[in-house]
């Protein structure tokens, strides 16, 4: 009998999930959510599960008491957790294992440790991995915060031990500036979060995110797949990413790979797994975090080093030794990834929600669509604004540059504004062209006005002139003064509405 | 006559399209040959639309447009998912506004007076026209030549003064012409 795979998720990752179970030969499962009913998703599963989450004060996606009890109800032999919802939330893995169900990421444990930052950087500094120079844990006072700021060079971050949402957190340009800054920051972590801990920081002004894609087994084989450039992000939240990047040299790719895989090996990691690295703009590089999930950006390591990261996942997780070894992994090309979000980047990218009348994707060998909608779909505010990532791949940077700019000029929607226009910008952008954007672009470069061009302003005001044009010709008919003929402006064989 | 000006006679198909920024757009919509923006035929072709979606090639380009918004003569369109904001005006609307703003003299500027004094024998445009700059708008008859009176301007005709067959003098005003070069 065929195994039954359950995508405790939805959008355009059950899709691409449901692709590798059915090619690995499993039953695909989804859940069908009252909130969106009619999701594209639903079209591609062997099975559909009704949520009635409706009345319920969480999407079925956040409520893992719900997912496990359907679960098992319907005899589910594994979960993937997609990304986001419960992907990382180690209460949600231990559920899976005490009801006997093999959820596809690695341990619980892991989870938890990768989930907690202090742990997972004290694991990294046990295995040599360079951190964000700083003091390690709170320090006492204004006093002792100078000693290290000194130490560390200027500018440094203050952060509150306890904080969060830019509370707590000042960046201290200047030696003389630190202990103002200090009381007021710690003031302020007292009275939001009862604690006025802070730590010191090294803080970097233009830093670049890169992540080294990690594949383990339960046999202790761990390989990586190069790394992904994730710099472009708003709101710290990544909109376009690359791989290989442009920052990151074949000595580095190896040094920073091969730190990964130890890191992996040392804390027994399997299944997909990414290395987050912080890189300042003298190329010293720093550890930041692991993320124990597929992420949405796995496509372009897919893409370079055609390794199918989820048919892995499916595998490790069935106990299937990695047949991979780190000299079979070769980087061929580049790719990008653009995703299309219904974001409003000509207004802080405020979501947009409603019915999507058309959509067209760009076809070709080298493009890859990753969708979770199709036209007459709805967009609903429930669920996050990503609804389709384009990816595209070429034979070196500059070709995939071109060519997906060329594939987001044949991607059109109509209904609803995206991110495309702001990806179609970023990729034109000497910045981005030179390779040398990095997190703090889109804050301190990007402007809406870099979105317009002359010639789509032109063909604006040609459309708006033939709207106003074919009704004012027709009223002012009555005219006796001009001459009307009937309405056949150039357009307008095509005959308008009015 | 007159075929291979950019301008053909029908002025109500003349409409001005300002950007909230300032920038402004002069852009003809002949019934049977491609558009005129800023005096310049454009190889735009138009491709389909269907309810407020429109599609145009330019240059090998598609450039794919949806009205968004729509206020009287005030109008959102979105162009490759980018918006812009026009207002349209009709020329006589943008000629009368202009007039209002004391622009009139220049305006009057282009008004065609009689270089010599003769007899009208035909005149070629009627009031509301639109004409281009050094197209005939009348033939005046003096000492049994035929002179072409031309427009120093393009423009749509306000008023004609003269009628075929009348004598006129020196300076006399023959045509007033508002300039759409303003």
């Amino acid at each position: 009998m065929k195994k039954r795979i359950l995508i405790a998720n939805r959008g355009e990752i059950a899709i691409r999930i449901i692709r590798s179970a059915h090619k690995l030969g499993l039953l695909a499962v989804v859940f069908q959510s009252d909130k969106e009913p009619d999701a594209l998703y639903l079209k591609y599963a062997d099975e559909i599960i009704p949520a009635h989450d409706l009345l319920l004060d969480k999407p079925i996606f956040l409520d893992m008491e719900r997912i496990l009890s359907l679960a098992v109800e319907h005899q589910i032999d594994m979960i993937h957790p997609g990304y986001g919802f419960l992907s990382e939330n180690p209460d949600f893995a231990a559920l899976c294992e005490a009801h006997q169900i093999n959820f596809i990421g690695p341990s619980p444990q892991l989870i938890r440790d990768m989930g907690l930052k202090t742990v997972a950087k004290s694991m990294a500094i046990k295995t040599g991995l360079p951190l964000v120079p700083g003091s390690d844990g709170p320090v006492p006072d204004a006093a002792t915060a100078k000693v290290f700021a000194d130490k560390i060079g200027y500018p440094v971050i203050l952060k509150a031990s306890a904080g969060g949402g830019g509370r707590g957190m000042r960046i201290v340009e200047k030696p003389e500036t630190i202990e103002r800054n200090f009381k007021s920051a710690s003031d302020e972590a007292l009275a939001a979060f009862g604690n006025g801990d802070m730590f010191v920081e090294k803080y970097l002004q233009n830093p670049k995110h890169l992540e080294f894609q990690i594949l383990g087994d339960k046999y202790g084989n761990v390989i990586h797949l190069g790394e992904r450039e994730c710099s472009l992000q708003r709101k710290h939240q990544k909109i376009l990413e690359e791989a290989p990047s442009a920052s990151v040299t074949p000595e580095m790719r190896q040094q920073m790979g091969e730190m990964a895989v130890r890191f992996a090996k040392s804390i027994g990691y399997y299944s997909a797994g990414t290395i987050e690295y912080i890189m300042d703009e003298d190329g010293s590089y720093f550890f930041m975090e692991m993320n124990t999930r597929i992420q949405v950006e796995h496509p372009v390591t897919e893409i370079i080093t055609g390794v199918d990261l989820v048919d892995w996942q499916i595998r490790v997780a069935l106990n299937e030794k990695l047949t991979l070894k780190q000299e079979d992994i070769k980087i061929n090309g580049w790719a990008i990834e653009c995703r299309v979000n219904t974001e409003d980047p000509q207004n802080r990218f405020s979501p947009q929600t409603g019915f999507i009348d058309k959509i067209h994707f760009p076809v070709g060998d080298n493009i890859r669509i990753e969708t979770g909608v199709q036209s007459g779909s709805i967009v609903t505010p429930y669920f996050d604004s990503m609804i389709a990532k384009i990816i595209v791949h070429g034979d070196n940077r500059s070709d995939v540059i071109e060519k997906t700019l060329k594939a987001l000029y044949e991607f059109s929607l109509i209904g609803l504004k995206t991110t495309v226009p702001f990806c179609r910008t970023v990729l034109q952008h000497p910045d981005f062209v030179n390779a040398t954007y990095t997190t703090r672009w889109v804050g301190h470069v990007y402007k809406p006005e870099m979105l317009e061009n002359e010639e789509d302003e032109l063909i604006a005001a040609l459309t708006a002139t033939i709207m106003y044009a074919s009704e004012y010709l027709q009223l002012s008919s009555d005219v006796p003064t001009y001459k009307n003929d009937t309405l056949n402006v150039w357009v307008l064989n095509k005959r308008l509405n009015y | 006559m007159g075929t291979s000006y950019i301008y053909k006679r029908d002025a109500s198909r003349l409409f001005i399209a300002l950007r909230e920024n300032g920038k402004r757009y002069k852009i003809y919509i002949p019934k049977d040959s491609k558009p005129v923006i800023n005096g310049i035929e454009k190889d735009i072709d138009f491709i389909e639309q269907e309810d407020f979606h429109y599609s145009f090639d330019w240059h090998g380009k598609r450039f794919h447009c949806e009205l968004v918004s729509r206020d009287q003569n005030k109008a959102i369109i979105k162009v490759n998912g980018v918006e812009y904001r026009f207002s349209i005006e009709s020329i006589f609307s943008y000629i009368r506004r202009g007039m209002i703003n004391n622009l009139e003299k220049q305006l009057n500027d282009n008004n065609i007076i009689a270089p010599m004094p003769g007899k009208i024998v035909d005149i070629f445009l009627s009031e509301g026209d639109l004409v281009n700059e050094g197209e005939p708008i009348l033939i005046l008859e003096a000492m049994k030549m035929q002179n072409e009176i031309t427009a120093t301007c393009n423009g749509v005709i306000r008023k004609i003064r003269v009628q075929s067959g009348q004598s006129v003098m020196k300076d006399e005003l023959l045509v007033d012409i508002n300039s759409i070069d303003v």
